[in-house]
């Protein structure tokens, strides 16, 4: 039904897409990461634009251009620009450490395949098989929010989840209407700017962006 | 993508024309080995502005080393004269069988990439008890470290082994090699990507190169292979440094034969042969130079984050084995 | 023909522990050998021949055992654990004449040996409930017995005894439970009958039966976290009764795993063997990383022995996963591949053992900090003791490597079963099969290394002797049996066949091809380890002779001997050598998490300033995380419900009769 070429390319922009969301958990430098989810943007546009090319269907096409503009230039962008505000930061010291974040997430990403499989069981279709790679871009992205302490890595957590969400929606519903991939980036765009804002003041207020100390407020 | 069983070339060639072809392929690597440590030596010489020794200096020291005695430490057992000697053995018949120039060597039914992988690690045994053998504290120290390393990049190297033996449906290495040239769109999937990120990981770990091991570093406490050999000279040298050197151009010419196959020999026919040989040059050439320009612009790891980057292979490694089973 | 050979072991074992008990001192100990080695060859040929043949035997003894009679019956199954049983046992005999021959062993301690023997060879062979619960808690009792042969001299055994009486009795009740469940409701305490009755079990019931009777089996066979005992167990035996402990009672563990799982109940769910492979992928990780961190010889031996059955476990679990999904053939090769490395580990971890008893013999102690340059001391048992220690490391030619071989290939081919969960539990177990290849490797290159190359670092190592031929020559054959079964795994394929296609409920088709090396008979996959050793010899010969031709003068031919490179020092002490401790510092580091080390460092200053130490004393423990995390908080709750009923019974007889009363009474109810 698909031809080989296309699908060759989505299965390869979706191995990206979790390979991106693993890197994360290996790199501490901020700058890194944010190249990452570059990445992980141009390989979701990529992905969308093949789809567009086998589906023909050109609505496929605003969606990739969307894709690539908000997550592959605008966010990492405006990380970037948080970040080089502040020269050098890296994630130092998350709450696990990097190698037992590591085998957790091979843990995570096994775990994603055993539950996915009733689903590709149940529609065995070649792009719904890929569906495991989304859900587990979005439990390493969970995993990152949790044990991360930056804000910038926090955020990038969040934008991990948003890109696997936005994989399983491009792989399972084979194209998502336009309207809803735009309003969804421009949501995560929102949060961004929000969170930029949030940081930008914080730093101005306490000197760094570790949330961890935040707790001191509540004391 | 399902793998059928490609049907395997063997051209009708007889055992004494495989043995040759296998002699071929260990005096390859004896020779290659050697210039492909000079090349990146070189690399990085001109990388950072100096001019470096030539090429072909490690064969030199080589030959100079085997014309000089061999000095022993003292209270050392017969394991120090077997240590070197075990190292070589091993390298060399793993690149005797393995599929680098010609599909098919000898042994080829028995050729399996399970052997080649714990006759590297009878290797690093071998070596890491000659450095216990004199009683000394560095050469201790690096046998432990060696060793530490060695454990724990053992999980990236067998599963990402397992990404490709699952794929083809066989482990034995001329059937994975066939299979990759049966199967051009392997090249371009996602698991042999990751699969590939994997195994560089660990062919850095194994072969002691920056990030993981300084092959260079002049100070013993943050020597690891170096402290290891401490002890060894003259002709011991020789060929503990032949033997690293053999186990840097086979891992090298594996990763570019399983991953890359293309020009490996499959008829054994003279200019084929000729072919494979020089294809296998350009490929672990061409790796070894990206390795060189890598370790340029790195800073050697703390040892104790060596397992940062070695859980990362891992990790490479199982979602490498995931991907290929959802996109099968 | 077979019966009657294996019945005589059992005779000549039995023998064996009369003369032991009553010879007189000089001639018990050779005495005691002699009826257990004849024992011993007995039984290998009865089980030989059933594993031969693959026809099994039955036999009913009425009058041996009360009101049921003893049921005996050998199938290539449990024959192949009687012949592992029957070698290790064999050089056992053989090396106890030159062990006790050194410190004279009382009547009860050489009595208790071919006795212990005796039952580790009869419980493979019971054929009902009643015989192998009896022969079961026989087999407990002598090792319990043989295990206190020390207890005098040291407080460790007595307490590594009583570990080994609370886990081991805690476990043979469930088992019992298990076992009376399930003839209950068979309606028949036979094997046949059980299993000729399994079809009429409810679901629910076999799962309450394989879950107690796993229970009991996997902490014989020291599966975590059930393995607490063992650690303490193994280490503090004499070392002919460690070797049997490792090397052929743990196996009895999976021997009865398999026996309740396939042969009675026939298979069952999936989920019972998944549970199997996951005690094999806990016991293989978190044995293989203590072996890494253990400084003790005979400690690292037994958490090595943790590690390999769980490795065993992972097979068997995968297998019964793989049957359970249907994939028949491969389920076949991954349990041959278990069971080839069940015979393998009995082999090196017997003579490793043996080696280490001999390392104790001659140097007074098993602490490898205390050991060192024993190579140039004790060649042979250098030699015998590295063939083992290689031979565990799976290097290939050796026998390790030949299973483990196995064991990748059966998890690789097991990819094709389309079950996730499983395909799950086979990545699970390259992982664990790789992790635990490089610790085992780590924990082997130490206990080499820094036991007998280098200096010798205490005064005991300086001095030691070789021990006699009689010991070396126990070694030896297990030795041997390495390097045969390394080199030519082909010939004893055929009888493992035999064994799987017993133990596999509804059996297996042929997993291997017949020939010396190893080939695969549905899958493309093959190795040849006659080849790769004669490849390697070749290599170090031609190695070797290119040295020696290669131009130089003369005099420069032969190495010279000169001191050690120590950055710039006159001279190399012992002081300054690597320790155990230091060489698995940076292990223990990476892996501080699971192995939780516990650091003590105490420094005194000189009193004229703070900035001089006078002196700094470092303590380093690993302990077993399980046993603190575990097993402390439920002895302590045992022991503080033990304060609190000791105030009941207070010395008035009164009370006590008012007990038993009320006890009739309430039983009286409860019937009513």
């Amino acid at each position: 039904m698909r031809s080989g070429a296309e699908l060759a390319v989505v299965e390869m922009a979706a191995g990206v897409v979790l390979a991106g969301a693993v890197l994360a958990l290996w790199r501490k430098d901020l700058r890194a990461l944010i190249s990452l989810l570059g990445l992980q943007g141009a390989a979701l546009a990529t992905l969308a634009a093949a789809l567009c090319v086998h589906d023909r269907d050109i609505g496929l096409g605003v969606v990739a251009g969307v894709v690539l503009l908000a997550k592959g230039l605008a966010i990492p962008g405006l990380l970037a620009r948080v970040v080089r505000a502040d020269p050098g930061s890296r994630e130092t010291a998350p709450l696990v450490n990097v190698p037992a974040s590591l085998v957790a997430a091979a843990v995570l990403v096994v775990l994603s395949y055993l539950v996915a499989d009733p689903l590709t069981a149940v529609f065995p279709d070649p792009l719904t098989r890929l569906a495991p790679l989304g859900l587990a871009t979005v439990l390493v992205g969970l995993f990152v929010l949790v044990t991360r302490r930056k804000a910038v890595s926090q955020i990038v957590g969040l934008l991990l989840v948003d890109n696997g969400v936005a994989l399983v929606a491009f792989l399972l519903t084979a194209g998502v209407p336009l309207l809803v991939e735009l309003g969804a980036s421009l949501d995560v765009l929102l949060v961004v700017v929000v969170l930029q804002v949030l940081a930008t003041t914080m730093r101005a207020r306490f000197g760094h962006v570790d949330l961890d100390q935040l707790r001191e407020l509540h004391d | 993508m399902t793998a059928t069983l490609a049907p395997v070339a063997t051209a009708g060639l007889g055992l004494p024309a495989r043995a040759g072809l296998s002699l071929l392929q260990v005096a390859a690597v004896a020779v290659g080995g050697p210039l492909l440590v000079g090349l990146m030596g070189k690399i990085r010489a001109r990388a950072e502005g100096r001019v470096g020794p030539p090429v072909t200096q490690v064969l030199l020291d080589l030959r100079k080393l085997l014309g000089k005695e061999a000095v022993r430490a003292e209270h050392t057992s017969a394991v120090a004269a077997l240590a070197p000697l075990v190292l070589a053995a091993s390298a060399a018949l793993a690149a005797a069988i393995a599929p680098l120039v010609v599909t098919r060597p000898v042994m080829a039914a028995g050729a399996d990439v399970f052997v080649v992988v714990y006759l590297l690690l009878m290797g690093s045994v071998a070596l890491a008890l000659g450095g216990l053998d004199a009683g000394t504290a560095f050469g201790g120290m690096g046998s432990s470290r060696a060793m530490t390393i060695g454990a724990i990049s053992e999980p990236a190297l067998l599963v990402g082994v397992l990404a490709l033996a699952v794929q083809a449906r066989t482990s034995n290495l001329p059937g994975i090699v066939a299979a990759s040239l049966a199967h051009p769109g392997w090249l371009a999937s996602p698991q042999r990507l990751l699969a590939l990120g994997a195994l560089v990981v660990v062919v850095i770990a194994e072969t002691g190169r920056i990030p993981v091991d300084n092959p260079s570093t002049h100070l013993e406490l943050t020597m690891v292979h170096e402290a290891m050999i401490l002890e060894c000279s003259g002709s011991d040298l020789a060929l503990v440094s032949l033997g690293e050197a053999m186990r840097l151009g086979l891992l090298l010419g594996l990763v570019a034969n399983l991953f890359f196959p293309w020009g490996v020999d499959a008829s054994g026919s003279g200019l084929a042969v000729l072919i494979g040989l020089g294809a296998l040059g350009a490929k672990t050439a061409a790796i070894a130079t990206l390795i060189a320009l890598v370790e340029v612009s790195t800073a050697k790891l703390r040892l104790f984050r060596v397992p940062e980057l070695l859980a990362g292979g891992f990790v490479l490694a199982v979602v490498a084995v995931t991907t290929g089973l959802v996109t099968r | 023909m077979s019966e009657a050979a294996y019945l005589a072991g059992l005779v000549a074992a039995g023998a064996g522990a009369l003369l032991g008990a009553a010879l007189p001192a000089r001639h018990r100990v050779p005495g005691a050998a002699l009826a257990s080695a004849v024992a011993c060859l007995a039984a290998l040929l009865g089980a030989g021949q059933v594993l031969a043949s693959g026809r099994p035997f039955a036999l009913r003894l009425a009058e041996v055992l009360p009101l049921t009679g003893a049921e005996l019956s050998l199938d290539p199954l449990g024959a192949l654990f009687v012949a592992a049983t029957a070698v290790v046992g064999l050089a056992v005999s053989c090396y106890s004449v030159g062990y006790g021959a050194h410190a004279p062993a009382g009547r009860a301690t050489t009595a208790t040996l071919p006795a212990f023997l005796a039952t580790v060879l009869l419980v493979p062979a019971a054929a009902s409930v009643a015989t192998f619960m009896v022969a079961w808690e026989l087999m407990a009792l002598t090792s319990l017995l043989a295990l206190l042969a020390d207890h005098r001299r040291r407080a460790e055994a007595r307490d590594a005894a009583q570990w080994y009486a609370a886990m081991t009795h805690a476990g043979a009740a469930a088992i019992l439970l298990g076992l009376v469940l399930l003839a209950a409701h068979a309606g028949g305490q036979g094997f046949t009958e059980i299993a000729a009755h399994r079809g009429r079990l409810s679901s629910p019931i076999a799962s309450v039966v394989f879950v107690l009777t796993l229970l009991g089996f996997a902490s014989k066979a020291g599966a975590v976290p059930l393995h607490v005992w063992l650690p303490r167990a193994h280490p503090e035996a004499p070392s002919p009764v460690s070797a049997l402990m490792s090397g052929a009672m743990v196996n009895l563990g999976v021997y009865g795993i398999l026996l309740v799982g396939e042969d009675l109940l026939g298979g069952g769910p999936l989920w019972w063997w998944l549970l199997v492979a996951a005690l094999g992928v806990s016991s293989a990780f978190f044995g293989a990383l203590h072996a890494a961190a253990s400084t003790d010889a005979k400690r690292l031996l037994a958490y090595s022995t943790v590690d390999n059955v769980g490795l065993v476990l992972l097979g068997v679990g995968s297998a019964g996963a793989l049957a359970a999904g249907g994939e028949r053939a491969v389920a076949g090769l991954v349990l041959l591949a278990a069971l080839f490395h069940l015979l393998n580990h009995s082999l090196f971890k017997g003579c490793l053992f043996l080696g280490a008893g001999a390392v104790q013999h001659a140097a007074g102690t098993r602490d490898l900090d205390r050991l060192g340059g024993l190579a140039r001391r004790m060649p042979a048992t250098a030699v015998l003791f590295g063939i083992g220690a290689l031979a565990i490391s799976a290097l290939p030619g050796l026998n390790g490597f030949a299973s483990e071989w196995l064991l990748l290939e059966g998890l690789l081919h097991g990819f094709a079963s389309r079950s996730a969960v499983t395909e799950a539990a086979l990545l699970a177990g390259v992982a664990t099969l790789a992790i635990t290849g490089g610790l085992t490797a780590t924990a082997f290159v130490k206990a080499l290394g820094v036991g007998f190359l280098g200096q010798p670092r205490t005064e005991g190592a300086r001095e030691a002797k070789e021990v006699p031929p009689s010991m070396l020559a126990g070694m030896a054959l297990l030795a041997a049996g390495c390097v045969a079964l390394g080199v030519a795994p082909g010939v004893v394929l055929p009888g493992l066949e035999r064994a799987v296609s017993s133990g596999l409920a509804g059996g297996a088709p042929r997993a291997a091809r017949p020939g010396l090396g190893l080939a695969l008979a549905s899958w493309r996959g093959a190795v040849q380890p006659a080849l790769v050793v004669s490849g390697l010899l070749a290599g170090i010969v031609l190695a070797w002779g290119a040295l020696r031709l290669a131009p130089r003068p003369a005099e420069l031919r032969r190495p010279r001997h000169a001191e050690a490179w120590g950055c710039g020092r006159e001279s190399q002490t012992a002081r300054m050598e690597i320790t155990a401790t230091s060489f698995s510092e940076p292990l223990q580091r990476v892996f501080a998490d699971v192995l939780r080390p516990d650091h003590d460092l105490e420094v005194t200053h000189a009193a004229e300033s703070r900035y001089f130490p006078e002196a700094i004393s470092f303590h380093q423990r690993v302990d077993d995380a399980i046993e603190r995390v575990v097993y402390r908080p439920v002895i302590s709750a045992v022991a503080r419900w033990g304060r609190v009923a000791r105030r009941v019974p207070n010395g008035s007889v009164h009370r006590y009769l008012a007990f038993g009363f009320a006890a009739l009474v309430l039983v009286l109810v409860v019937l009513a």
